[in-house]
Order: C-alpha cells, then sequence, then structure tokens
C-alpha cells in the first residue's frame, strides 16, 4: 500500500470534520460499549469460573455412579479407601490438595423445633486454607480439623433454629444401611454463602462426624484443587487414565449455574454487539455515502486522468478505515479508562436476585476482545465504505462528470 | 462523413482514403497521426427516443496540433471529445490512437491507456480541491508509477513552465481561476501524453487570462508535442488554434 493513499485517504477524512467527527464518535461509543459489556461479561464467567472450582474443586473423583444415578440410600455410591486415593492424588505434581466431602441430608432439631438440612461434612483446615474466605462468617468461629461433634449453619438456618454459637442441636439421617440416626452437636459458627435459601438450609460440619451420623467409612466425593485453571483439561486426562475404575470430572461439568449465565450472558452481549455492529456499519455507510455523493464528478475526473476503478474504492475502504479505526482505538481508550477507573475505585454493585450480598462491578481487560473488536470494527468500516463507494466509482466516467 | 455533402477537412480527407503522394510520404504522416476517428456513430437514449450524437464522423488530429471543435450546444462537440478521451465508446466506427484501436476496449485497458497517453483540461478545472497543487499535478505521474525523485523533477519542470512554482504548497482554493486552469494543463501535460482532450477550457475565465491559458497551452503542447483537441464556443480560440472544425447535429460541417 503506497502510502499516498493513505495520505489522500487522511485529507479525504478530514474535508468534513463535523461528519467525520460524528462518525468517528458514535464508533468510539460503540466500540467502548462492546468492550465494556465483553468485560463485564469475560470478569462475570471469571468470577463464577473461580467460584464454581473453588465451591467443587477443579476436579470431581467419585464412582461413575454418583453422577449418573440417584442414591437409594446415603452415600450409596460413595468412595471407600479414601486416605490411600487422597495420598495417590497428592503425589500429582499439579495437584495442591485434595478435599473429602460427605454430602448428605436430613433433619435438624433444637429440641422444639425440627428442619429440613442439606449438609456438608468436610476437611475445615484443608477446606479454608485452599478455598479461602468462601463463607462470610457471621457469628463464631470456623470448624477446626479434629474437633469433632461441631457444625456451622447458615445464619437462615441458625435464626430459624433460635441457634447461637454453642447452641446444642440433634442432626437426624439415614443412615448407609436406611436406619435412622441422630447426634449431638453445638454450633461452632453461622455464616452466609450470600444466597439466602442456601442459607436456610446448609450445614458445614467435619467428614468424621458426617461419617459417624451416617455410620459409613465412605466420603461422596474428592475434591481435587490443582494449582491452576489452565490445568484443568490436561489433568483430567492424567487422573482419569490412571484411574479407570472412577469418574473423574471437571469444574465445569458440575458447574449448572455457570454454564447457564454464560450462554445467557453470550446471547444478550453477542445481540448487542452485533446491534452495535450494524450501528456502526450504517454510520460509517452513511457518511461515505454523503461523501460519495459529494465527490462523484471528482470521482468522474480521477477515473478520466486513469484511476483504476479498485484504486478509488480502495482510497474509499482506506477513509472508512480510518474513520471506524479512529473511533475503535478512541473506544477501546475510553473502555480502558473506565476499567482501570473501576479497579481503582470500585464501585459495588446491588444484590443480583436470590443473593443478599452485592459484588463489585469490574470490568475484564482481556487482550483477545480488545484485539478482535478492533479489528472487527476496522474491517466492517473498510467494508462499508467499500460496498457504498463501489457502485459510483464503477459508474460512467461521462455520467460522473455531468453530475452537480 | 455520412449524409452531408460538406466539404471534409483535409487531414479527415487523408483518413477517408483519399490518394497520398507517395508511399514514403504516407508513411510519414501516418506515423504523425495520433488520432483518427473513421465513421464514427454515436447514439444517446432519452427515456424512451433515440438521439443520435454523432452520425459518422471522420477526423484526423497530427502530433502537436491543436484542432478546435466548434458548434452549438448538441452539435456532438463534447461526444467526440468523450470518444477521443476513451470515457466513452462509440455504437460503431473505429477510433485509432497512436495506431491502436481503441475503440472496442475494455474499461481497464481504456483507463491504462489515458493514464499513459491522454490528457484532460476541463471547464470547471476540476482540481482535487485536498491535493495541493503539486500534488495535483504529480497525480497522473504517481498513477502512472513514475519513480519519486523523477515525479518530484517534472512536477516542478511543469510547475515552472506554467509560472506555479512559488504555488507549489498552496491548496486550488487558493488560486484564481486562470491559476487554477494552469494547473490543470500542468496535470495535463506532465505525464507528457499523445493527446490532450480540453473541454471548453476558457468558459470560466475573463478574457485576458483565457488568453495567457491559450498562450500556455499552445505553447506547452508545442514543447511536449502533444495534440490538442478543444471543443469551444470561444472566437479567441479559434485564431491560436492550427485547424477548427463546425460540428452541426453529430457532422461535420466545415473547415474554417
Amino acid at each position: 500500500m503506497n502510502l499516498q493513499w493513505l495520505k489522500f485517504a487522511w485529507l479525504n477524512a478530514l474535508r468534513n470534520r463535523r461528519r467525520s467527527a460524528v462518525t468517528i464518535t458514535i464508533a468510539a461509543l460503540g466500540t467502548a460499549g462492546i468492550l465494556l459489556a465483553g468485560g463485564f461479561a469475560l470478569y462475570t464467567y471469571e468470577g463464577l469460573a473461580q467460584a464454581a472450582a473453588r465451591t467443587t474443586g477443579h476436579l470431581i473423583i467419585g464412582k461413575p455412579d454418583q453422577f449418573n444415578k440417584d442414591e437409594d440410600t446415603p452415600l450409596q455410591h460413595g468412595l471407600d479407601d479414601v486416605a490411600a486415593l487422597r495420598a495417590r492424588l497428592l503425589a500429582d505434581s499439579q495437584v495442591r490438595q485434595v478435599l473429602p466431602r460427605v454430602e448428605f441430608s436430613g433433619l435438624v432439631s433444637n429440641g422444639d423445633k425440627s428442619t429440613v438440612m442439606m449438609a456438608a461434612g468436610i476437611d475445615p483446615d484443608a477446606e479454608f486454607a485452599v478455598k479461602g474466605p468462601f463463607l462470610t462468617l457471621k457469628e463464631g468461629k470456623l470448624l477446626v480439623t479434629g474437633t469433632q461433634g461441631q457444625v456451622m449453619l447458615g445464619e437462615g438456618l441458625a435464626r430459624s433454629m433460635k441457634a447461637q454459637p454453642g447452641s446444642s442441636l440433634t442432626l437426624l439421617a439415614s443412615t448407609t444401611e436406611g436406619a435412622l440416626n441422630a447426634l449431638d452437636v453445638t454450633v461452632a459458627g453461622t455464616f452466609s454463602t450470600g444466597i439466602p435459601e442456601v442459607d436456610k438450609r446448609l450445614i458445614y460440619t467435619d467428614v468424621v462426624t458426617a461419617q459417624r451420623l451416617l455410620v459409613t467409612q465412605r466420603v461422596s466425593s474428592l475434591g481435587v484443587f490443582l494449582d491452576r485453571m489452565e490445568a484443568t483439561d490436561p489433568a483430567q486426562a492424567r487422573l482419569q487414565a490412571a484411574l479407570p475404575g472412577l469418574a473423574v470430572q471437571t469444574w465445569l461439568d458440575q458447574a449448572v449455574f455457570y454454564r447457564s449465565v454464560k450462554e445467557l450472558y453470550n446471547r444478550i452481549f453477542g445481540a448487542l454487539g452485533l446491534i452495535i455492529g450494524v450501528i456502526v456499519v450504517f454510520v460509517v455507510a452513511n457518511a461515505m455515502a454523503m461523501a460519495v455523493i459529494e465527490r462523484t464528478r471528482e470521482i468522474g475526473t480521477l477515473r478520466a486522468v486513469g484511476t483504476l476503478p479498485a484504486q478509488l474504492v480502495r482510497s474509499f475502504s482506506l477513509e472508512g478505515l480510518m474513520l471506524g479505526g479512529m473511533g475503535a482505538v478512541l473506544g477501546a481508550l475510553f473502555a480502558l479508562a473506565v476499567s482501570v477507573t473501576l479497579l481503582l475505585m470500585p464501585v459495588e454493585m446491588p444484590p443480583p436476585p436470590g443473593r443478599s450480598t452485592g459484588y463489585p462491578l469490574q470490568i475484564s481487560i482481556d487482550p483477545a476482545l480488545y484485539g478482535s473488536t478492533l479489528l472487527a470494527m476496522l474491517a466492517l468500516s473498510m467494508v462499508a465504505a467499500a460496498l457504498v463507494a463501489r457502485r459510483t466509482v464503477n459508474k460512467p466516467i461521462v455520467d460522473a462528470l455531468a453530475h452537480v | 462523413m455520412h449524409g452531408t455533402a460538406t466539404p471534409l477537412p483535409t487531414l479527415a480527407r487523408h483518413a477517408a482514403g483519399r490518394p497520398e503522394a507517395g508511399p514514403s510520404r504516407a508513411d510519414a504522416r501516418r506515423a504523425d497521426v495520433v488520432l483518427r476517428l473513421t465513421e464514427v456513430h454515436k447514439t444517446y437514449r432519452l427515456g424512451t427516443h433515440i438521439v443520435p450524437a454523432l452520425r459518422g464522423v471522420d477526423l484526423q488530429l497530427q502530433a502537436g496540433e491543436m484542432l478546435a471543435l466548434t458548434g452549438p450546444s448538441g452539435s456532438g462537440k463534447s461526444t467526440i471529445l468523450n470518444l477521443a478521451g476513451l470515457i466513452d465508446a462509440p455504437d460503431s466506427g473505429q477510433i485509432v490512437l497512436r495506431e491502436r484501436p481503441v475503440h472496442a476496449l475494455d474499461a481497464i485497458e481504456a483507463t491504462h491507456l489515458r493514464r499513459d497517453a491522454i490528457g484532460f483540461v476541463f471547464q470547471s478545472f476540476n482540481l482535487v480541491p485536498v491535493m495541493t497543487v503539486a500534488e495535483n499535478v504529480d497525480y497522473p505521474l504517481f498513477l502512472a508509477g513514475v519513480p519519486t525523485s523523477e515525479r518530484r523533477r517534472r512536477v516542478n519542470e511543469m510547475l515552472e513552465a506554467v509560472g506555479l512554482h512559488e504555488h507549489a504548497e498552496h491548496r486550488p482554493d487558493a488560486l484564481s481561476g486562470g491559476q487554477r486552469q494552469r494547473v490543470a494543463i500542468a496535470r495535463a501535460l506532465v505525464k507528457r501524453p499523445a493527446l490532450v482532450i480540453a473541454d471548453e477550457p476558457t468558459a470560466s475565465l475573463d478574457s485576458h487570462t483565457a488568453e495567457q491559458v491559450l498562450d500556455l497551452m499552445r505553447e506547452q503542447g508545442h514543447a511536449h508535442g502533444a495534440a490538442f483537441l478543444i471543443a469551444t464556443h470561444d472566437a479567441r480560440l479559434l485564431d491560436r488554434c492550427d485547424r477548427a472544425i463546425a460540428l452541426l447535429d453529430g457532422q461535420i460541417q466545415e473547415s474554417p
């Protein structure tokens, strides 16, 4: 590409400065809109993915039926000989921690009142060490490994049971043999997951207490925590090969909420991007159409003195590229500035439906998103300009020269 | 020429196949011929009507010659210019430019030929307003792929020749009408074309400026060996042309 064509396109872009400024502004706003919406979606995906992986582990290991079938009795499809399996998994260099999990349901009673509970038996020290502050402690203290017979209650459940740290409760559940068993426990603390409906049902206790209640040595599954998210797929393949009798699922397989949100957001933001893209195309095409009409006679002159139609189409494309490109770059800079500002001065969003806590408004700065958006804007602007110019450029020269 | 008893101009008669003095002289004359139109017909469609614009025109133009086409509006002057300038095609007949038949070229071939061999001077100058004077003059050389240093030299020479060297970096809108037409002449001649098509080149100029522009065209045409085909209503221009052809209703009438 000869620089002279670039210069010519630049000079032409500056002919009607007000019109060019409007075109650039709309292209900039469109680009910023796509980048901010896309960045928000990416941040949401990332947050949900991290939360999902933190909840279940990057990989979840259990018997195949654990993931495919309903249980007739608690832990029917649970894992045996967990200590040996855990030690074997921990030998993998990318495995950071392996957390056992006993999931069960039953009733919790304070003597006067009983209500349904969803419970999880965990290895508290390892769980809190690996997951970090995944719960908001409301009252009391966290569970500690080795201290048995203690529970943490969701704050809604604690309120329902009128329980406080130190209160005594009774857990009732079916054992693995199908018999009913009861166990007295002490409330160590109360927590919030941020989802009120969950907080009304959820109880955490230690694995040993859960196994005592269910009268078993089994666990439901093992959550495998890796050193990084990207290691998930290779580690799954490796561990699945090493454990042929077991099923190794990824966090994504179990992250129904994440998949639903991503699918929804992809459609919403995809449609938004499409609309913005169409608007940008129309704006650039409109600006170029006006420019082409105004310059019809000049086009005839340039054709007469020996300019090829393709050269003129290319020149108009470059002009469109400059308008769209300047808009795209300005829009990207604006989106970048907003994203950085939100990083430095966080804005708290109100709680989403079904949740009790808000979240910080953050916009991911994703190079791939920026790159693809800029390229798309450039390509759309070029194509729009070329399509608009093509007809006039190929008009008979005599007609173009006679244009008034 | 069809449908008229009007005598052919001298050069047109040669084109019509009159015997020449001898083979060597005929060859020499043929070699000097830049443009030859033979039995050229052209019609335009206006709604449902077919309007004849040219009816069997024959003419010939030699290197360095300045030929004026005169006649009332609608007589066919501009049509001849369009056909000779390869920006339109005849319905029938032959057009030969520098011994090459050009009446049936495709658009790309015609563009290349215009770029290399034909210059244009328009009534309203038709300069590119965003380009400087030098850039306007340089544009045909740029299109032709002439190396930058050579372009710069030729543009400077041309601007010197038309007396606009000091205005090289000015935009056309900073120039007077006469100066703009001089830029247009420089743009037409800078690529050293065989043929310059000029459509009413003095119509937008006052009489003094028009005379200056005509003298410049003649002087530069001779200097570069370019033939000029000029459509005009301007009687002053006729005095400065080598020959004039009058057109009426798409036919050549006389040779003043």
